[in-house]
């Protein structure tokens, strides 16, 4: 099975550009980018399979990112990650689409089992369409 | 007409709602006491206090029905307004039967609240003769 | 001669009358005659059974049409209900705003220039508009959720990991609270064959919902454990205050909620037993007396793999 093409969403550059290559070495096309704004340019660019999203984020934060990624989208799947877990948030991204939340630090096997999951929910979605 | 300021018990479970509203009511010229619940309310309540109670009908713990019949109970002269956020004739008559004079239907532009209150006030005047 | 029955005529009727024919054809006649009336009275009683059988045919198509009415007015009655409740949670959120924007016209009468303390006023009272409407909002939204017409996409998961993630999830925030969230799995719990978003919801909304039940307190219990038909099953228990008798039958009732205003919309339950539903499996809430609220999700056992050739 090819691996899913991969954007993370994370306003903490250290952060997101570590998880960026991590991904990379294990065989996943990753990009990253650092806001809500950048995250939906690149998006419209290409096409991506998932999505880790930071949920706290100045400006367009994580929720209202995944809303306008859902709408433009919506068959792109999406992992929410937070650093603080917040339950509110989390009811909220789950019923608005995310596939799933994710909790920092995130052990990378647990991500990648994730992200393998949500591609795999993409491409069954597609198949059955 | 009496001209001194209509002393008025307001009770909802909505803080924001209260503390707004007690402001308007108070621009008015009544004396607002506010509180957040049922049990708040009889906490601050005696007879002879007030002239009217305005209370809302759906708050946890204790109902606003149970408070209106509570207070109807040990003040037989003070004048009770029910708020709500939905009306129905059950509503209505339930409210009435139990002794309540009126009620508004959420929301509910503060002049004709206040509008409300005043005939409550009235009436209670006449009573006392 | 036999009596022609009458085409309005009971069965009961057709049959007196033939026993009427009887009676008197008997002592009056004899031999052919007789043999006449006891055939006649025959013919009344089988047209008398085919009237029976044609009215008995009627009765069950009205019975039928006053079914299918009865249903209709339950499913208006039950979307008048689901009116009501969404009425009634944006009132709220408006009479606020009403009452606020009322204040802020009043902050802003001339004279100007305003004070400090003034413009800090007006801008708190924006935010408070702001929170309302986005309370409206997650109603709204929660009502599409419901409304959404979800084709599960089924992939083959471990409920228990799924169960833990949501656990880690709402276990800081309980801890805060001084809730202790119990998990119980079971190892042998065969893979189960779900919508992992859709399922990791439902059990966030029955986590949620058990938060609210112990606050101030208490214990939050899930477990799982293999179904009687291989499926499996998910348990949630919490020590809170439990369900009275005469709220169970409704506690997954779109909008029914004794919680404070603001505090859970009253959908999550209801979503949660939609999505159970959609995923075919059947969820179930108890109240045993004095031991808070138990919740129990059974899921299908998984359709046996087809061996590969």
């Amino acid at each position: 099975m090819d691996k899913a093409k991969v954007l993370v969403v994370d306003d903490e550059r250290d952060l997101n550009e570590t998880l960026v290559k991590r991904l990379k070495r294990r065989g996943y096309e990753t990009q990253s980018a650092f806001d809500g704004l950048e995250a939906l340019a690149v998006l419209a660019g290409e096409p991506f399979d998932v999505i880790v999203l930071d949920v706290k984020m100045p400006g367009m934060d994580g929720i209202e990112t995944l809303r306008e990624i859902k709408k433009r989208h919506p068959r792109i799947e999406v992992l929410l990650l937070t650093g603080h877990a917040s339950v509110e948030s989390g009811v909220q991204g789950m019923s608005m689409g995310a596939n799933d939340y994710l909790i920092k630090p995130v052990e990378i096997e647990d991500l990648l089992k994730a992200i393998n999951q949500a591609y795999e929910r993409k491409r069954l979605a597609t198949e059955n369409a | 007409m009496n001209t001194t300021p209509v002393r008025l018990l307001l009770v909802d479970d909505e803080e924001r709602f209260v503390t707004t509203l007690a402001r308007l009511l108070g621009l008015r010229g009544m004396a607002v006491t506010s509180a957040l619940s049922a049990e708040q309310a009889l906490a601050a309540f005696a007879p002879g206090a007030f002239d009217v109670a305005l209370l809302d009908v759906k708050m946890p713990g204790v109902s606003g029905v149970d408070l209106l019949v509570e207070l109807r109970k040990r003040d037989p002269d003070i004048e009770v307004i029910m708020l709500t956020g939905h009306a129905s004739v059950d509503v209505a008559a339930e409210i009435m039967s139990r002794g309540g004079s009126d009620y508004l239907l959420k929301p509910c532009p503060t002049d004709d609240i206040a509008a409300k209150i005043l005939s409550a006030y009235e009436r209670r005047c006449a009573k006392k003769g | 001669m036999p009596q022609k029955t009458p085409e309005s005529a009971s069965p009961s009727r057709a049959l007196a009358l033939a026993a009427c024919a009887l009676a008197l054809g008997a002592p009056l006649l004899s031999g052919w005659a007789g043999m006449a009336a006891g055939a006649g009275a025959a013919g009344c009683v089988l047209y008398g059974r085919w009237k029976w059988a044609k009215l008995v045919r009627q009765g069950k198509a009205q019975r039928d049409a006053l079914r299918d009415r009865l249903l209709q007015s339950q499913k208006l009655a039950a979307i008048g209900e689901v009116a009501a409740g969404i009425a009634h949670e944006i009132n709220n959120p408006l009479a606020v705003i009403t009452q606020e924007t009322e204040w802020m016209e009043h902050l802003l009468a001339p004279p100007l220039p305003m004070s400090e303390q003034t413009y800090s006023a007006v801008r708190q009272g924006l935010k408070d508009v702001q929170a309302q409407v986005n309370r409206c909002a997650d109603i709204t939204h929660s009502l599409l959720s419901l409304a959404r017409n979800w084709t599960p996409i089924l992939q083959p998961v471990d409920l228990n990991t799924l169960a833990e993630d949501m656990a880690k999830l709402v276990e800081l925030e309980a801890r805060q609270r001084n809730v202790t969230l119990d998990r119980r799995y079971a190892p042998d719990l065969p893979e189960a064959l779900l919508d992992p978003p859709l399922m990791r919801q439902a059990i966030l909304n029955l986590l949620v919902n058990a938060l609210h039940a112990v606050e101030g307190g208490g214990v939050i219990s899930m477990a799982t454990a293999p179904g009687p038909e291989g499926g499996c099953i998910l348990r949630v228990a919490d020590t809170g205050p439990g369900i009275p008798e005469q709220n169970i039958s409704r506690i997954f009732d779109p909008f029914f909620t004794t919680k404070a205003p603001g505090k859970g919309t009253g959908l999550g339950l209801a979503i949660t037993h939609r999505i159970i539903d959609r995923l075919g499996g059947t969820i179930t809430a108890e109240s045993p007396p004095g031991k808070g609220a138990v919740f129990t999700i059974s899921l299908p056992p998984t359709p046996a793999k087809e061996p590969q050739p």
